[in-house]
């Protein structure tokens, strides 16, 4: 199991255990984190899944792919050159153990 | 059973639907229904249909328990068996096969410049029917079925011929009557696509381009595939932009207040197009089957069943949007489902944005001052299973 923390504008944090190979977004999205709505379901295809990583946990992620970062381009809230990522692309187990999150205001 | 199977109520009928009244005007219909249950048996459609918001969210994120893959569908009867009709890891495949042809990147480099010369062509032909022309059939139309054929590279087909195939085909999907006439003209289309297919497939090898069908000639899919997949998107990629753009016009222009906001500020489009879908969606409903004996929603469901997933009733669900049934373009952002969601969620809603929101709708607003409805002759808004606008007489101003 994995710790994800997704933190809010408000200052809430949704503290989350997830199995590995189950996505940041698909995470959210069955646990109704607010904030994250992965319209596309995984396929970054819609850039509704947006996240600010925590600087202290991107080193270890898998790198951003191409159409991983023609959808950054896509985002609501702009995008963060060094921290911005779909959700969906992330996944437990695959580069880190814990991750902390800041969850945009807008994703649509 | 389960606990939560004995806790959960029955399904609720609702005998008193007809087919004739939700092609008038489904929205009435969804509002009763949806404030009973979230789910009703419909004998007149034959179907449960699906009509809260978080009921069709639900179905739409399971496709281990809601699948794509319906049994006796008519869909795979009018256009062969697409990826709409299949769940991963089946689906995924194809939808991989599309490639990034219809992706942001592709619509920058290769088709904004069609589309905008798509625009212009038959602008130019609206302008020469008059004033008193119909904005559907002039324009959108022709439009959004020009663009959709270079984007899937019918190079030996027509803007008309898309046209015809789309509906023949989507009568078939709907051909619950079985009327054998509709069944003739579906399954004409279905042999003119397929050779279509065959013929262009060899071009296309010699001669790649941006389009799908270039792409699938190097993606490693059979042709049984190709041929249903590009029948579901010639389905799905013509009427839809058609009929949001025709909504959205007719929209903006039963608004006055709200045709004003966005001549003042083009930066709006984007935003008409989204509560356009949001209020009225192109696809209202579409289905799935359970694979097991569940609850939905706390509404009792057996296997096997045949589900209607009504994204036009959850898009004006009370629960999520506030004053549903207006059009309001300065509501809250809410997530709508007019394109679906999870992995079915629809692969052309770039092209679609980019399309409508992107050329025709600021383009058309700044090309006909004072577009107006033609006050001799109503627009006329139809449709259930897909809705929009069947007639939209429109004037303007010479410049």
């Amino acid at each position: 199991m994995a710790k994800v923390s997704f933190h809010h504008n408000d200052g809430n944090v949704d503290v989350l255990e997830v199995d590995p190979g189950t996505s940041l977004m698909r995470a959210a999205v069955t646990n109704g984190v607010a904030g994250i709505v992965g319209e596309c379901g995984g396929q970054a295809m819609c850039a509704t899944c947006h996240v600010y990583v925590r600087p202290e946990y991107l080193d270890g992620l898998p790198e951003i792919s191409e159409d991983e970062e023609e959808m950054l381009e896509c985002t609501a809230d702009p995008r963060d050159e060094d921290r911005s990522r779909l959700g969906c692309q992330i996944k437990a187990g695959e580069g880190f153990d814990e991750i902390e999150v800041d969850v945009p205001a807008s994703q649509i | 059973m389960t606990a939560e199977a004995i806790a959960a109520r029955p399904v609720p009928t609702a005998d008193w639907v007809t087919i004739e009244d939700l092609y008038r005007n489904p929205f009435p219909i969804y509002r009763k229904m949806r404030s009973e249950a979230p789910v009703h048996w419909v004998p007149a459609v034959n179907r449960y249909m699906v009509t809260s918001y978080e009921a069709c969210h639900t179905v739409e994120n399971d496709q281990e328990i809601f699948s794509a893959d319906e049994t006796n569908s008519l869909m795979k009867r009018a256009m062969g068996h697409s990826m709409l009709r299949k769940d991963d890891p089946e689906h995924d495949v194809d939808r991989k096969s599309y490639g990034s042809v219809l992706r942001p990147k592709a619509i920058k480099e290769h088709w904004n410049a069609i589309f905008q010369a798509n625009h212009e062509k038959y602008l130019a032909g609206l302008k020469a029917a008059g004033p008193g022309a119909d904005l559907i059939w002039e324009y959108a139309a022709p439009y959004a079925a020009e663009n959709l054929r270079l984007v899937m590279g019918f190079h030996n087909a027509t803007q008309e011929d898309m046209q015809r195939w789309s509906q023949t085909m989507i009568n078939g999907t709907g051909n619950y009557a079985d009327d054998p006439d509709v069944w003739a003209a579906s399954e004409k289309s279905y042999n003119e696509v397929d050779d279509a297919i065959d013929e262009i497939l060899p071009y296309l090898r010699k001669n790649p381009d941006s389009s799908l069908l270039s792409g699938m000639t190097s993606m490693p899919i059979p042709l049984e595939a190709i041929r249903a997949n590009m029948k579901m998107t010639i389905g799905g990629g013509l009427n839809e932009p058609r009929d949001v753009l025709g909504v959205a016009v007719w929209a903006l222009l039963s608004h006055p207040d709200q045709l004003a906001q966005v001549l003042a500020d083009p930066a709006l489009y984007p935003t008409v197009f989204e509560e356009s879908v949001r209020w009225v969606a192109p696809i209202g409903m579409y289905p799935r089957e359970t694979t097991r004996d569940t609850v939905l929603e706390g509404v009792q469901l057996p296997k096997g069943a045949r589900l209607g997933v009504v994204v036009g009733a959850a898009n004006r669900d009370p629960e999520v949007f506030e004053d549903p049934e207006s059009f309001n373009i300065n509501r809250p952002k809410k997530p709508h489902l007019a394109f679906g969601g999870g992995n079915h969620y629809c692969a052309g809603a770039w092209v679609a944005k980019a399309s409508v929101s992107g050329i025709a709708l600021p383009q058309l607003f700044a090309e006909l001052p004072n577009l107006r409805l033609d006050p001799e002759r109503p627009a006329v808004d139809a449709g259930w299973v897909f809705r929009g606008m069947t007639a939209l007489p429109v004037r303007w101003d010479a410049k």
